[in-house]
């Protein structure tokens, strides 16, 4: 690297003082304060700013791509769903994004500098856990309605042919957005809680998408119903103007999921209280 | 500081089991104060547990046994804990992806601290000039620099430096040894790690030394040079009782067990032959005993050294290295 050494010019103390001659009595640690940090945190490193463009690139071009080369072949299928195919793949982006959020504290050690400036710890997880949830919310929602309409240019004319104000198309947006969202605050969890970032990524992957489907497969109806209340598979009945078919109700959905999350979180918290960093 | 004795460290039966064995002890019923207004060298040999001492002072550590406080209170119960303690851990604690001038800031938040104290301890670190720049290039004295800046973010009253040293050109380190001085002369509370008895002899006024988590000895800086040895000069001499006689001044300490040798304390080898050589007084050896501050604090040790090298020979006793 070329970048100038630090040394050439180091500060004498004698010349610079170490005291913040004013006001540095007016430093107080405040919730407020946690919640700019973590605000600052997220936008300043650029994985926030490539797992943001992906996830949202992913569902447009989908969006437009599926509206674009629609032929009336896939007519049976919810047109929420079939636009917002790509939110399939923005939920990686967006659950990785989460656990880097938290677990990617512990792999670079920056988790002891945040618990060193806030020792009571667990405004940080909350902190980190709302901001996230409004930033993931914020950018799903708007991508979810930019990508309806712009595939509503080609559907238009065709049996997929909705606006925003038919009933149920902007609740389908909206809970496509908070499943996308509470799905991804339940990875984020993960991080907190096994502080590793292949490992959460391999723990939302294996036990949140894949291994509910095979428990699914079972032939034990008790098995089948308790499944649907698994995260992934409550969140497979929002997002959509029809009713999906073997799924619990949205309302009961919502519910469900961020019901997940909470309890998650709140494992987190208490071990985030409890273990030594 | 009106209030600096509300600055002070107190730890008490400190205690540390790792992995639930209670034969293992990291930090073994460790009890010391730091006062402020001084530099506190805090030594020990590797593994002795002074990073892990470091760590449940800030709370970062819960003690299997006992406490720390820190101006009267457990550091995390403090309003301003920035304002209170600036801490440069041993483990890197910042995240590569992020420039230095935003991992202060995003520190700098939690406490409403403006951001002309973020450009402020970015010059006093001298690392204004890449401050914009990723922490992933840095050099690991460049990262050391940033570790001191954040420590004095919050201009705190009492400073914990784990090792600043490390990895610091001999510019940095002397700088770091201004610094240390300068902040305890502002009244403030400096604790510092090292395993380097020479460097602390210059930095430190008092000495906390440890060994497997015991506390080996509490005392100053001075105190311990003089019962080191330290600056002596061995002269060997045939007139061994003449030449005495020529040195002896109020401030020089002359000690000769073995006859034709003297152990001269409280001036130079340069006088000492000055003073041979215009009085015809042959010498046959004039030895500053510079090793024996280190050896001092070897042979306090020793016992309590945990990870020796196995292979070499044994060193020859009191030797000049
Ligand atoms: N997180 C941990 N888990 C298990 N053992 C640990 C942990 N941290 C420290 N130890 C052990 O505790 C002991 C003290 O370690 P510590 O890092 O505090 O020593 P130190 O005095 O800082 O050593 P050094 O001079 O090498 O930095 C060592 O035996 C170390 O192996
Ligand atoms: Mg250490």
């Amino acid at each position: 690297m070329s970048s100038p050494t630090p040394t050439r010019n180091p500060a004498p103390p004698s010349a610079a003082p170490t005291t913040a001659t004013t006001a540095s009595a007016g430093y107080r640690l405040s919730t407020r304060g946690v919640l700019r940090s973590e605000w600052h945190k997220l936008w300043t490193l650029r994985s926030t700013w490539i797992a943001l463009t992906a996830g949202v690139a992913l569902v447009l071009a989908v969006g437009i791509t599926m509206g674009a080369t629609y032929d009336g072949d896939d007519a049976e299928i919810d047109t929420i769903v079939f636009t917002l195919f790509g939110t399939q793949l923005s939920q990686i982006c967006l659950a990785v994004l989460g656990i880097l959020v938290t677990a990617g504290e512990y792999s670079t050690g920056m988790i002891r500098a945040s618990l060193t400036a806030v020792p009571t710890r667990l405004s940080v997880l909350w902190s980190k856990a709302g901001i996230f949830t409004a930033v993931a919310f914020a950018v799903s929602l708007v991508t979810n309605v930019v990508t309806f309409l712009a595939a509503q240019i080609w559907l238009a004319g065709s049996d997929k042919e909705l606006t925003l104000t038919d009933d149920g198309v902007l609740a389908a947006l909206t809970t496509s957005a908070a499943s996308l969202t509470l799905l991804s605050l339940i990875a984020l969890g993960l991080g907190a809680l096994l502080r590793s970032v292949p490992g959460a990524i391999g723990a939302f992957v294996g036990g949140v998408i894949i291994l509910p489907e095979i428990a699914a497969m079972l032939p034990l109806d008790a098995i089948d119903t308790a499944v649907r209340y698994f995260p992934a598979q409550a969140a497979s009945s929002l997002g959509s103007v029809a009713r999906v078919e073997n799924t619990i109700a949205p309302g009961t959905a919502l519910l469900t999921l961020a019901l997940w999350a909470a309890v998650i979180i709140a494992a987190s918290s208490v071990l985030l209280k409890r273990r030594d960093v | 500081m009106a209030d600096s004795i509300e600055d002070m460290i107190r730890a008490y039966g400190l205690t540390k089991h790792y992995g639930g064995k209670p034969g293992k002890k990291a930090v073994d019923d460790l009890g010391f104060e730091v006062l402020p207004g001084t530099v506190t060298g805090f030594l020990g040999p590797n593994g002795a547990g002074k990073s892990t001492t470091m760590r449940m002072l800030l709370g970062l550590d819960a003690p299997t046994r006992g406490r720390a406080t820190i101006g009267g209170r457990e550091y995390a119960g403090h309003p301003a804990p920035l304002h209170e303690v600036g801490a440069l851990l041993e483990a890197r604690s910042v995240h590569p992806g992020r420039s230095a001038f935003h991992h202060l800031m995003a520190l700098a938040h939690t406490h409403s601290i403006p951001r002309s104290r973020v450009e402020a301890v970015l010059g006093l670190a001298g690392i204004s000039e890449v401050a914009r720049k990723r922490v992933k290039g840095f050099s690991l004295g460049m990262g050391q620099r940033l570790g001191i800046a954040a420590a004095l973010l919050g201009d705190p009253a009492t400073v914990i430096l784990d090792e600043p040293v490390n990895g610091l050109d001999p510019e940095g380190v002397l700088w770091v040894r201004n610094l240390l001085k300068s902040l305890a002369a502002e009244g403030r509370t400096v604790l510092v790690s090292s395993h380097l008895m020479s460097e602390m002899a210059l930095t430190a006024d008092h000495l906390i030394i440890i060994g497997r988590g015991r506390l080996l000895a509490d005392t100053t800086v001075e105190r311990f040079v003089r019962e080191s040895g330290t600056g002596t000069v061995k002269v060997v001499t045939p007139e061994a009782g003449r030449l005495a006689e020529l040195l002896a001044a109020p401030a020089v300490h002359i000690t000769g067990d073995t006859p034709g040798v003297l152990d001269v304390r409280g001036t130079d080898a340069e006088h000492i032959g000055r003073t041979a050589a215009a009085h015809g007084i042959p010498l046959y050896e004039l030895t500053p005993q510079n090793a024996s501050l280190e050896q001092a604090f070897m042979d306090l040790t020793r016992d309590s050294v945990e990870y020796v090298a196995s292979t070499g020979a044994p060193q020859p006793e009191g030797a000049a290295a």
